[in-house]
């Protein structure tokens, strides 16, 4: 039934990204967090999914990171494989250490100490994130209550604070209301609070401002940023949203059919896209600032079917710059230029930002 | 360009691999079927017998014993299962009853779920005043305890296997019509039934075409396990001497008969009980079955 | 019944497209009546409230709001599900509000509707050529043969393969494919005009910028009007030639889409510009806390005088005291606000206040 580990079949073991010379991690310190060559890969009625392909990063303290990508790229696998929060039939290899512990293999318990500890998410949909029928003041302290050891009273007024702290209006009265009494911005501030509550070094936000209003969405990318400074977290924002990434993140890492394809600081990326995949999701985006009706430059075609590995660049079937060596060999994520990666045989060219 | 391949769970619908949190084991499929072969199995070879067996290969009649043959033994010849006190064949009387069983069931499921069912569903679609007094109706119907409700018209109508049907299927209607009310009250909302409206598909062919295929599959479920429940109503009210007049064989009046020498001779009830029991715990079984492989709440 | 012919009004303001108005909305006005457990009142909801505009022929107009302000609502009440409270809907010369059932259902097939969530506007049971062709089976559209026939021509018309993906249920396709069955579906008879209700918001940018191409395309080929509902500024600024702006209910700001965006006169308007993160890396941070503070407030209660007035930066007493009427502040470009960031020209015409036409 469960037969061996053969990773890197056929095509040719993809080394993904194999980010050479570290990238040390600003504000002094090692990185926080370090993700190696991570593999994910799903079975599904005798067929494979190969969700993440070899990804590979760091996060240091106090700093920010966009991981962007369309739905099926891999960046909320990768994310859910750091967490050890995926189905059994996903099978995680490669390495993921935080604070020097090694995190792929470890024991569920020791998994779920690090999530309520250490690592925390704030998942898009607040209102499946948190228990409809238990007021959330009493969600939050008991969470607080589970690691921390303290009174119910002091537990109540780390509460009360907290909720202050992510700009709950009233949070005395808020304490004692269920999440459906609240609106989604202010639900969204109450899933900050939970993942705020036991002080974690790496704060995940998977999509989290993503089903939120415009405005909503700019206060809550505040507060996130604002505490991230202020506690000293490392923050991992992983969205779809380009302009999210450029305005809220120091370093940007676009994910493709599972792979990185580019990687570097926010300002260097998207001032100087060399990915052709980047630069046709940047094209995509309507401007506020265009005339109507512009027609926009668009690609044909849909992300690969990720249970067939091509032999070569996943992209080569929808780029428009392909030729005849995009096909046959995987281009790896290489630091090409100073601080910037990108897994590309032909990029585009520099300085059309 | 290449036509890239498209599958569902290619590249933009891999967050649906995600959670479910409690991810099972897979087996082979026929094994995860066996929920809905054994008991389907079962029933179809029971209502083979009950229908089949006694015209291909003759069993005695089921009434009009002698009495000469009275209280046979199993294996006895030409009996079987032996008779009962009175010399009828016991095997017979089982497959008669069960084709009696059967019959109510199917015929309650049949008329209760298609009246209920349409009923629920058009006042439901239509909403307004219609909705409102059908709904009130179907409250009083419901709150009337079914076996009451049963005994009372049977009261009225009179004993026989035509008018169980009748009772029973009027007693069902409600339920059924309760439940297709919820699945379209909620199907109402869905996208794909306000586009067709929006289209300019009409009433009646929206609520053929897209709210009967998509309540289907809960009612058939519901049917099912009904099923059980009109099984063992019948043989209630025969027991209690309501249902299949005596001596007509119904596996009601056979645990009633047997009741009588149940501690001289207690495989008189032992057996149709059994099967009472088997018949149902086999209905739910493959009502459960298929409503967790059709994904019905 | 109605005159066949447009019924266009004697005051016209923005007149000077009169005999060519597709749509005429007038004080459109819906409210839902909230129960509590047990069907106790549990208070009116006022979705929208006196809002009024037009459209062309050929034109496209964007309504923008974000949650509450009642777009998909304002939506729903054009097309008469359900009809609205208050209010009049004039479409192709003819009040939607005041037509039979059966009138009404003949009218569906020049008006059509695309849905936010495309794999759920679709059944689940049906084939996708069975989809496409419902409406022309609805309106009684040639024989069989004839159908199939437009069936394979409006797929491919949006861009999918007839015999690849036209036996297919909606589950075995795309998000992006099945938006463009639903594109099929609503162009099949002909519409004028297509309510886009958040049609590309859960498409993938890459798919979302396929399926606007599709649209502006078949815009210019078949001559189709479109009302493009959305929260994305830049998604309704890319598709429409005029932009409507509702918050809470209330019509904000209606103007051109270029002038409007480059220049806006509502502040609610210019806080939803400024709350856009841009991707170019020099644009910086949306400075969000400048233009707007606080919580959308309760619609079930909403506040008195301007809806805005609680979370603008601008408002003054009067605010409170006065509901701001719509005014000219350029050529078709109405607000209604007491203090617009956009100036009155001299010359404005001026309305007769509530907006009405």
């Amino acid at each position: 039934m469960v037969d061996g580990l053969q990773l890197d079949g056929a095509a040719g073991a993809p080394r993904g990204g194999t980010m050479t010379a570290a990238r040390d991690g600003r504000g002094g310190g090692g990185p926080l967090l370090e993700v190696t060559d991570l593999h994910v890969r799903f079975r599904q009625r005798g067929r494979q999914v190969f969700a993440v392909n070899g990804l590979t990063y760091k996060i240091a303290a106090s700093s920010t990171l966009a991981i962007i990508g369309e739905s099926g790229s891999g960046k909320t696998v990768a994310s859910r494989a750091i967490m050890g929060l995926l189905p059994v039939t996903a099978e995680v290899t490669g390495s993921v250490r935080y604070a020097g512990r090694e995190l792929v293999g470890a024991k569920e318990r020791d998994l779920r100490r690090l999530r309520t500890n250490d690592i925390a998410m704030v998942f898009q949909n607040p209102e499946r994130s948190l228990n409809p029928t238990m007021r959330i003041g009493p969600q939050i302290a008991e969470a607080i209550r589970l690691h921390m050891d303290l009174g119910r009273k002091a537990a109540h007024e780390r509460t009360v604070d907290l909720l202050r702290r992510v700009r709950l209006p009233s949070p005395e009265r808020r304490y004692f209301e269920y999440p459906h009494q609240l609106s989604g911005g202010m639900r969204q501030r109450v899933m900050i609070a939970l993942a705020l509550s036991c002080q974690p070094k790496v704060l995940i936000a998977d999509e989290a401002t993503t089903a939120l209003d415009v405005t909503t969405q700019a206060q809550i990318m505040d507060l996130l940023l604002e505490l991230q400074a202020e506690l000293g977290m490392a923050l991992i924002l992983i969205s779809h949203d380009m302009g999210l990434a450029a305005s809220y993140t120091e370093e940007v890492i676009v994910m493709y059919a599972g792979r990185a394809v580019e990687h570097a600081a926010t300002k260097e990326l998207f001032s100087n896209v060399r990915m052709p995949y980047t630069r046709a999701l940047l094209d995509a985006i309507p401007r506020v600032d265009a005339p109507s009706h512009t027609v926009l430059p668009m690609i044909e075609g849909r992300p690969p079917d990720l249970s067939i590995r091509l032999p070569g660049c996943s992209f080569a079937p929808r780029c428009p710059d392909v030729q005849d060596d995009c096909r046959q060999a995987i281009p790896t994520l290489t630091e090409l230029e100073d601080g910037h990666e990108f897994a590309c045989f032909h990029p585009c060219g520099g300085g059309n930002g | 360009m290449a036509v890239l391949p498209s599958d569902p769970i290619a590249a933009g619908q891999l967050g649906a691999l995600i959670p479910p949190p409690m991810a099972r084991r897979r087996r082979a499929s026929w094994v995860r079927s066996l929920d809905v072969y054994i008991p389907g199995g079962f029933l179809l070879l029971l209502v083979l017998a009950c229908f089949v067996w006694p015209v291909v290969y003759p069993v005695p009649q089921p009434v009009g014993g002698s009495i000469l043959d009275a209280s046979l033994g199993i294996g006895a010849p030409g009996h079987l299962l032996g008779t009962d006190t009175v010399g009828n064949d016991i095997l017979a009387r089982l497959l008669y009853g069960g084709r009696v069983s059967f019959e109510v069931a199917a015929a309650t499921q049949v008329v209760g779920g298609v009246v209920g069912t349409m009923i629920g569903i058009v006042s439901t679609y239509l909403g307004g005043i219609a909705e409102a007094v059908v709904m009130r109706l179907l409250d009083v119907l419901l709150a009337i305890p079914a076996f009451i409700l049963a005994l009372t018209l049977l009261e009225g109508l009179g004993q026989g296997e035509l008018n169980i049907i009748w009772a029973l299927s009027i007693f069902f209607i409600p339920a059924f019509a309760r439940l297709a009310r919820a699945a379209t009250l909620s199907l109402k909302e869905q996208t794909f039934v306000v586009a067709a409206h929006l289209t300019g598909t009409k009433r009646w062919r929206s609520i053929m075409r897209h709210i009967v295929p998509n309540v289907a599959p809960g009612l058939l479920t519901f049917a099912l396990l009904n099923a059980g429940v009109a099984i063992i109503i019948e043989a209630t009210l025969s027991f209690f001497g309501y249902g299949i007049p005596p001596p007509g064989p119904s596996w009601g009046n056979m645990i009633a008969d047997g009741q009588q020498v149940m501690s001289t001779q207690p495989r008189l009830i032992l057996v149709p009980s059994i099967l009472l029991l088997v018949t149902v715990i086999a209905l739910n079984t493959l009502g459960d079955g298929l409503r967790a492989r059709w994904g019905v709440q | 019944m109605a005159e066949a012919t447009m019924t266009t009004t004697p005051s016209a303001v923005a007149g000077r497209e009169g005999s060519d108005v597709l749509l005429d909305v007038r004080n459109v006005t819906q409210e839902f009546v909230l129960r509590n457990h047990g069907g106790v009142k549990g208070g009116i909801l006022r979705a929208v409230s006196d809002v009024s505009f037009q459209m062309r022929h050929g034109e496209t107009l964007g309504v923008v709001g974000e949650t509450g302000s009642g777009k998909s609502t304002l939506a729903r009440s054009v097309l008469q599900a359900p009809p609205p409270k208050a209010g009049e809907v004039i479409f192709r010369g003819k009040d939607l509000t005041k037509l039979h059932r059966k009138e009404l259902l003949a009218m569906r097939q020049h008006v059509q509707m695309v849905f936010q969530d495309p794999p759920a506007s679709l059944d689940p049971k049906w084939k996708v050529t069975q989809i496409v062709e419902e409406p022309l089976l609805a309106f009684g559209y040639g024989d069989r043969a004839k159908r199939r026939a437009r069936v394979a021509e409006l797929l491919e018309l949006v861009g999918l393969d007839p015999r690849l993906h036209g036996g297919r249920k909606a589950r075995e396709l795309s998000g992006g494919q099945c938006q463009r069955v639903a594109i099929a579906r609503a162009i099949a008879l002909h519409p004028e005009l297509i309510v886009c209700d958040e049609a590309v918001s859960s498409l993938d940018v890459l798919v979302q910028a396929q399926v606007l191409n599709l649209f502006e395309r078949l815009r210019a080929e078949l001559g189709l009007s479109y009302l493009f509902i959305a929260h994305d500024l830049a998604l309704v600024k890319q598709v429409s030639d005029r932009v409507l702006v509702l918050y809470l209910g209330k019509l904000c700001e209606l103007g051109p889409a270029d002038d409007m965006f480059k220049a806006p006169a509502h502040p609610y308007t210019l806080a939803l510009l400024a709350s856009v993160p841009s991707p170019d890396p020099n644009a910086g941070r949306p400075e969000t806390n400048r233009v707007i503070s606080g919580e959308l407030p309760s619609p079930l209660n909403p506040p008195s005088g301007c809806r805005f007035r609680t979370r603008c930066p601008r408002a003054e007493e009067r605010c409170a005291a006065e509901e701001p009427q719509l005014r000219f502040v350029g050529p078709g470009h109405q607000v209604a606000c007491h203090f617009p960031l956009v100036e009155t020209p001299v010359a404005a015409p001026t309305t007769n206040g509530t907006g009405r036409l």
